[in-house]
């Protein structure tokens, strides 16, 4: 049976939240990025900053020297979150189905098995987009097709208004006369050697047979011979199926190469994870950190935890001697990202009598703090490490 | 106090202040006597014995000697002459010896010096080993009862108070921070403690440190004492010749001398030699012999002897002994060079003799010197220092700037900005240069400049003279200390400056391109037609043709007059003879435009007077202007009434940096002894606004006679060979212009350009009947191995198809794809589409793969599906590719792809722009090279050369075009100009007033 995929698309989609928020902005050009920050890039824009040549990620000394009076907005993230929670909420009403990016405005649906309910899949991408424009002035674009990959591509050709629907069995038509970059899940490499064999539309590459295709991209072959047909058999990954390792991460507003800073974001990073960790009632085992340095380069290392811990201050030991290792460059970090690799059940029997060591009296004080910040809020207690890259950062 | 352990910027990586601001600052501070003590060598010594006399200080020589495998260190101060030759001699050792150790090598080389150390190790065992000690108290004084103090008192060893300094003041502290974070290769915040000294290593008054070792008052008293006893203020080597080999007394330097000049006069000029020849042999051979100059002269004829080709230069090119040994080419009768230019009785300080070598048998020669005289002789070293370029790039690595933002700031600076040139206020005077106009400075690039300010002037590293050598009669770690420079070579640790303060001679031996290219070219004509069994006598510059092409500066490739001022010289001049493109090849100085200006209209009218009557007959030969280097010393003499000696000096400060005092003094002397003559005060500005014409470089005769003989040469060789002759220019690589220039220059001359073949190219470009094949050198990413293995292999069997090429030379993925895309594998599949040849490429591979991984007993590499009818190639992306790989088309020029495109702008071609003169034009052309220049008033303004099919056209963008579109011109494609064709002599230039890209071609992915 062939399924029933929804994609649904809201274009620049920070941009299109704080128009709503502040519809005063429809049809400028504004750019979200942190402020006072000279190193600070673009995070998000609007259509007409588009047109006027800002891209994602470009540093913003240049974006603002495109359109000297370009208006910046600093970028509200519990505000793209809550919206995208109401997104969600609002087509879990046709199937529980739902796969979703983060806060980037992108939702795939699965609704083949609920035609008898909300009627066609084309009506129920139809009534969401409505749906969406009448609660929250979202003006979607949306398409529909039988898997997530036709749907992609549908979606992309119409960008930034519009709505596709690739009836079942048209996928090959639909993509034959299209270039062959707008199929996703083609790398660089794999368009380098498209482009030097001459082939630049899908319909030129489908010539190939998947023994030939074989011959030059080797293991790269079949998942090629694939999308270029559009056949993608991956189905929806729901949200409550990820189970996604606990991560945190820090994004530096202005890149830096301080220890100082790097330190006082590392210790955010393992208070994150620590206090999810001690509210499973479980222990940290294994750690990875990922450095994203501002040229792009990104640097991995992984260390085992051992003793396994729960507690701020010897998770964060162990983790700097991860930063020392993945810190192995002199450019500027832009980003840090912490996962919690692998964790393992507490210990649940105590011991009969009491101990004043170090790990207890640290035990005791993660405790007080998570009651104090449960009670009080996050911020009614900070460690005073982290206060050196909050003073910075204002 | 006396401070005995201070260090400079030659302490490399750690100190920070330079000598003269070290001994201005302890002048300031109220110090009379001061020792430097750099880390690890003598690196500044003469440069402190000068600025102490400057600052009418005391110098006391010493260093501060490492050792590699531990912590110990010790601050050796030279007590005479033997201490001194014991320390240059640690030094060296320090550096050349891996087994080095502190402890064990000092006592045996303790002879003469006076030794701190802060170690009771090394104090108790030195001590035990008879060395003459001190305890180094750095900064503080010392608890008594700290092991160090208590061995000291045991010892009776006696405690001085030193600074340790590595830098002037306190707030240097953190650019000596920066200098450690650069040498360290880290980040600021990541230096440790022992990666830097601390805050409080500066220099500070004798006040500070009697307060500081208020309760250890002996200190001071026995640094007073000690710095009394350090007398020795520097060596005294005299003029150091190098020795020759194999004299004795019956046969004397002077007598193998003469009898060498006179075979060699029989070679030259024939068994029978004219009195005039004699006579000058004789005279030359007096003063050589009297200023001791005989070894010298044999032993640089022993070097010259192993060499192909040479050109001496220099002003040993006047000297008839030379052209005699055959150590230079030109004739200095024929051509009226002066002796006494090079070497009178008068002149105090060494001559060198430089000497050009073809540039790939260069290092052979220095490898032959340096072996034949081995433990005499080293190379003269360079001392590099932060310029302005390297210190903002280093710095903005320090702050973690990634390489892509360094890049667009660094690559916009100005190229000549030197470090005596670099603006106090970096960042401001940056911001209002044209080149930056359309870029920001966030935070963190005012830091980044303020620090690359002060550290702009810091030497990095010690390199190799490019081709400086000394030979000394002792062991030459005795005079200087010797170090193994990174290529293996030992090289002084003073540069050209200070082993000439020193009395050591140099040889120059130094490489050059252009004698390469001659070599090559003649032997592929003497391989194709066996032509030139003596090349050496043929005199080009009477050959009429070659003539022509210098007099219509037709002479791209050729050695020193294919520069775009120089072509244009000629043009304007119209002569092509010897005796003008010597003075030619040195009126064109960065400072004589107007000069240059006024020459050409004496020279085609015939018509001028000399600015003073004394001026008469001094420079008749070129019309009333000074041209050459020792035209200033005779117009000093002439003109001011300098002594000879005196008008040496002049001309050899004016072409020197840092001269401002002397300099003026030099004016002052000339202006009194020029208005003493009677020379009016009008006259006497113009005369010396000339002589000041020859800053920055400039040449004397001899040298420009002598590069003019290899002009002719490479001319002659152009004219009449040209394919052969650009095939040599290319291969030899290092010309003025980029091998895409001398390919359009080959295609001027009518020669056909074939691309490269695996199955017919070389390794280098080969010329031969109007034809010029591609070298394998031309494509982008081939290694050396793979160009060898393709030669090697095409030996035995030529390549029959592409499996066949892989399988045998076995090229990485990207040399066989630059391969293909060159179009040298065209050959070997018939189908014209090089995307199969790609396709072939990825399939060899990944079998090749696969067979790597799973190792099979039969054939390891099946043939798998053919390859795949693929659509046929767009003409455009296939020659983007070509030029990506090659940098030039091999069947057109590049600009005839935007025929198309350029038919509505109605351009005029380059050849026909003289019909064009004061008319607005647009000229479409490829941007080869340029370069900027300064106005009068200091504006930036730009000489850039495009081409067309054409021809060449010389374009002036006067500082406010330049200004407006300097940002926006690049290498590598074509451009609109707008301007107006202006003539001067004949010579046409475009004057730009504005310029553009032209649109792009076709996209990419149209299929």
């Amino acid at each position: 049976m062939d399924r029933s995929i929804i994609h649904l698309n809201i274009a620049d989609f920070a941009a299109a939240v704080e128009t709503n928020l502040a519809p005063a902005l429809q049809g400028y050009p504004f750019i979200i990025a942190p402020l006072g920050a000279p190193r600070a890039v673009v995070y998000d824009m609007s259509d007409e900053a588009y047109q006027q040549g800002v891209r994602k990620g470009m540093p913003l000394s240049r974006a603002t020297r495109l359109n000297r009076k370009i208006r910046l907005l600093p970028p509200r993230f519990n505000r793209y979150e809550q919206v995208m929670k109401d997104l969600l909420k609002e087509s879990l009403a046709f199937t529980p189905l739902i796969e979703s990016g983060t806060l980037d405005g992108h939702i795939f649906m699965d609704v083949t098995g609920s035609e008898r309910l909300f009627g066609p899949s084309a009506d129920v991408a139809f009534k969401l987009k409505k749906a969406f424009k009448r609660s929250f002035n979202f003006d979607p674009i949306w398409s529909v097709a039988t898997n997530k990959l036709v749907a992609k591509v549908a979606t992309r050709i119409v960008k930034p208004v519009g709505e596709v629907i690739v009836p079942p069995g048209n996928e090959q038509d639909f993509l034959a006369p299209l270039p062959i970059h707008l199929i996703p899940g083609l790398i660089k490499t794999d368009l380098t050697r498209l482009a030097e064999f001459n082939l630049f539309f899908v319909s030129q590459a489908r010539t190939l047979t998947l023994d030939q295709l074989r011959g030059a991209f080797h293991q790269r072959a079949g998942l090629i011979y694939n999308r270029i047909r559009g056949l993608d058999p991956t189905p929806i990954q729901t949200l409550r199926k990820s189970g996604s390792p606990l991560k945190a991460e820090h994004e530096f507003v202005d890149d830096t190469n301080e220890l100082g800073l790097l330190r006082s974001a590392l210790y955010g990073l393992v208070e994150k994870i620590c206090r999810a960790l001690r509210n499973q009632n479980r222990l940290w085992t294994a750690a990875k950190i990922v450095l994203s340095y501002s040229d792009g380069l990104q640097r991995t290392t992984a260390l085992k935890l051992s003793p396994p811990v729960s507690t701020d201050m010897a998770a964060f030991k162990s983790c700097l001697v991860l930063l020392d290792r993945a810190w192995t460059r002199r450019v500027r970090i832009r980003h840090m990202r912490l996962i919690c690799e692998r964790s393992g059940p507490a210990q649940i029997q105590a011991t009969l009598f009491s101990q004043d060591t170090k790990a207890t009296k640290q035990t005791t004080l993660m405790r007080t703090m998570d009651m104090i910040r449960s009670r009080f809020g996050n911020n009614a207690i900070t460690p005073a490490l982290t206060l050196e890259g909050e003073k910075r950062a204002s | 106090m006396i401070p005995l352990n201070t260090r400079s910027h030659y302490s490399f990586m750690w100190g920070t202040g330079s000598i003269k601001s070290l001994c201005r600052r302890a002048k300031a501070l109220g110090y009379d006597r001061i020792a430097l003590t750099d880390t690890d060598n003598l690196c500044g010594m003469w440069q402190f014995i000068r600025a102490c006399r400057r600052s009418s200080l005391t110098p006391v020589i010493g260093a501060e000697i490492t050792d590699p495998h531990t912590s110990h260190r010790a601050v050796c101060l030279v007590k005479d002459h033997i201490g001194y030759r014991n320390l240059a001699r640690l030094i060296t050792r320090r550096h050349t010896d891996k087994g080095f150790s502190l402890k064990t090598d000092l006592p045996g080389l303790a002879h003469g010096l006076t030794v701190l150390t802060k170690n009771p190790d090394l104090l108790l065992f030195w001590h035990e080993n008879g060395v003459d000690l001190a305890v180094n108290l750095t900064r503080h004084p010392l608890s008594r009862h700290h092991p160090l103090s208590v061995t000291a008192r045991h010892l009776d060893i006696p405690m001085v108070a030193t600074p340790g300094s590595f830098f002037l003041n306190p707030e240097d502290a953190k650019i000596h921070r920066m200098l450690r974070a650069i040498d360290r290769n880290t980040c600021l915040s990541r230096l440790t403690p022992v990666d830097a000294a601390p805050d409080t290593a500066f220099l500070a008054s004798p006040h500070a440190y009697r307060e500081k070792f208020a309760i250890q008052r002996s200190a001071i008293h026995n640094t007073h004492v000690l710095g009394e006893k350090l007398n020795f203020q520097g060596p005294d080597f005299g003029i150091v010749m190098p020795p020759l080999k194999g004299k004795t007394t019956a046969c004397t330097a002077e007598k193998i001398l003469y009898e060498k000049t006179l075979a060699g006069a029989k070679i030259r000029y024939g068994e029978i030699l004219t009195h005039r020849v004699i006579q000058r042999i004789h005279h030359e051979l007096a003063i050589i012999r009297q200023k001791n100059f005989c070894e010298y002269f044999l032993v640089v004829q022993r070097i010259v002897k192993r060499a192909s080709r040479i050109c001496g230069r220099g002003s040993g090119a006047a000297s008839i002994v030379a052209y005699c040994l055959g150590i230079t080419n030109v004739c200095p009768i024929k051509h009226n060079l002066y002796f006494e230019r090079f070497l009178n009785p008068e002149r105090t300080d060494p001559p060198d003799i430089d000497i050009d070598f073809a540039w790939d048998e260069r290092d052979d020669i220095l490898d032959w010197v340096l072996d034949e005289f081995r433990g005499h002789a080293a190379m003269v070293s360079s001392h590099i220092l932060f310029q302005p370029r390297m210190a903002v790039r280093e710095t903005a690595r320090v702050f973690g700037l990634p390489e892509m933002e360094i890049g667009k700031v660094s690559k916009r600076l100005p190229w000549f900005w030197r470090i005596n040139e670099a603006p106090d206020d970096l960042l401001n005077r940056i911001r209002v240069r044209p080149e930056f106009r359309f870029m920001d400075f966030p935070q963190p690039w005012p830091d980044i400049m303020a620090y690359a300010q002060a550290i702009i002037g810091t030497p990095r590293t010690l390199s190799v003279h490019p081709g400086g050598i000394v030979i000394t009669p002792g062991p030459i770690n005795t005079y200087v200390p010797v170090q193994t420079a990174p290529k293996g070579v030992p090289i002084i640790q003073w540069d050209k400056d200070g082993a000439e303060a020193a009395g050591l001679v140099k040889i120059d031996l130094l490489g050059n391109r252009s004698l390469g290219v001659i070599r090559d070219s003649i032997e592929s004509v003497r391989q194709s037609s066996g032509k030139f069994d003596d090349f050496n006598t043929l005199d080009p510059e009477d050959d009429h043709d070659t003539r022509q092409t210098v007099a219509q500066g037709h002479t791209m490739g050729c050695f020193y007059i294919e520069s775009p001022a120089m072509r244009l010289l000629q043009k304007k001049t119209r002569v092509g003879d010897f005796e003008h493109l010597v003075i030619h090849s040195s009126i064109i100085r960065p400072a004589a435009n107007t000069f240059i200006q006024d020459y050409i209209q004496r020279l085609h009218t015939g018509v001028w007077k000399p600015i003073h009557p004394l001026l008469e007959s001094v420079l008749d030969e070129t019309f009333g202007i000074m041209v050459f280097q020792e035209d200033v010393s005779r117009v000093a003499v002439k003109v001011a009434g300098f002594t000879h000696a005196a008008a040496d000096g002049l001309r050899k400060i004016i072409s020197k940096k840092d001269r401002e005092t002397e300099l003026a003094d030099y004016h002052d002397r000339f202006e009194q002894g020029a208005l003493a003559k009677g020379v009016r005060p009008a006259d006497v500005k113009v005369i010396w606004d000339m002589i000041a014409s020859f800053s920055g470089y400039s040449f004397c005769k001899p040298h420009s006679a002598s590069y003019a003989r290899v002009s002719f040469q490479a001319a002659y060789l152009k004219t009449h060979y040209p394919a052969q002759f650009m095939a040599a220019v290319i291969s030899n690589q290092g010309g003025f212009y980029s091998t895409f220039a001398y390919v359009s220059e080959a295609r001027r001359l009518k020669v056909k350009i074939l691309a490269p073949d695996v199955n017919l190219s070389g390794i280098q470009w080969k010329g031969e009947n109007l034809r010029l094949r591609v070298g394998l050198m031309a494509i982008r990413d081939l290694s050396a191995k793979t160009m060898a293995a393709i030669v090697e292999q095409r030996r035995s069997k030529k390549f029959t198809d592409l499996e066949d090429f892989f399988a045998r030379v076995n090229p990485r993925e990207n040399e066989a794809r630059a391969l293909i895309q060159s179009g040298s594998l065209d050959t070997l599949d018939r189908s014209n589409n090089r995307a199969g040849l790609l396709w072939s490429l990825a399939a060899w591979q990944n079998k090749k793969k696969t067979a790597d991984r799973q190792p099979s007993l039969f054939d390891p590499i099946a043939s798998g599906p053919g390859i795949p009818d693929l659509p046929a190639e767009n003409t455009v992306e296939r020659l983007r590719r070509e030029f990506f790989v090659l940098g030039f088309l091999c069947n057109c020029h590049p600009i005839l792809l935007f025929k198309e495109i350029l038919q509505e702008f109605n351009t005029v071609k380059a050849i026909h722009l003289p019909r064009f003169i004061n008319k607005k034009v647009i000229f479409a052309g490829w941007l080869i090279t340029g370069k900027v220049v300064k106005t009068r008033h200091g504006d930036p303004m730009k000489f850039l050369t495009f081409e067309d099919e054409t021809g060449i056209v010389e374009t002036v963008f006067f500082p406010k075009p330049y200004a407006l579109f300097c940002h926006m011109l690049d290498y590598g494609k074509p451009y609109l100009i707008y301007g107006k064709p202006d003539s001067n002599w004949g010579a046409v230039t475009l004057v730009v007033e504005k310029t553009r890209s032209v649109p792009s071609l076709p996209g990419r992915s149209t299929g």
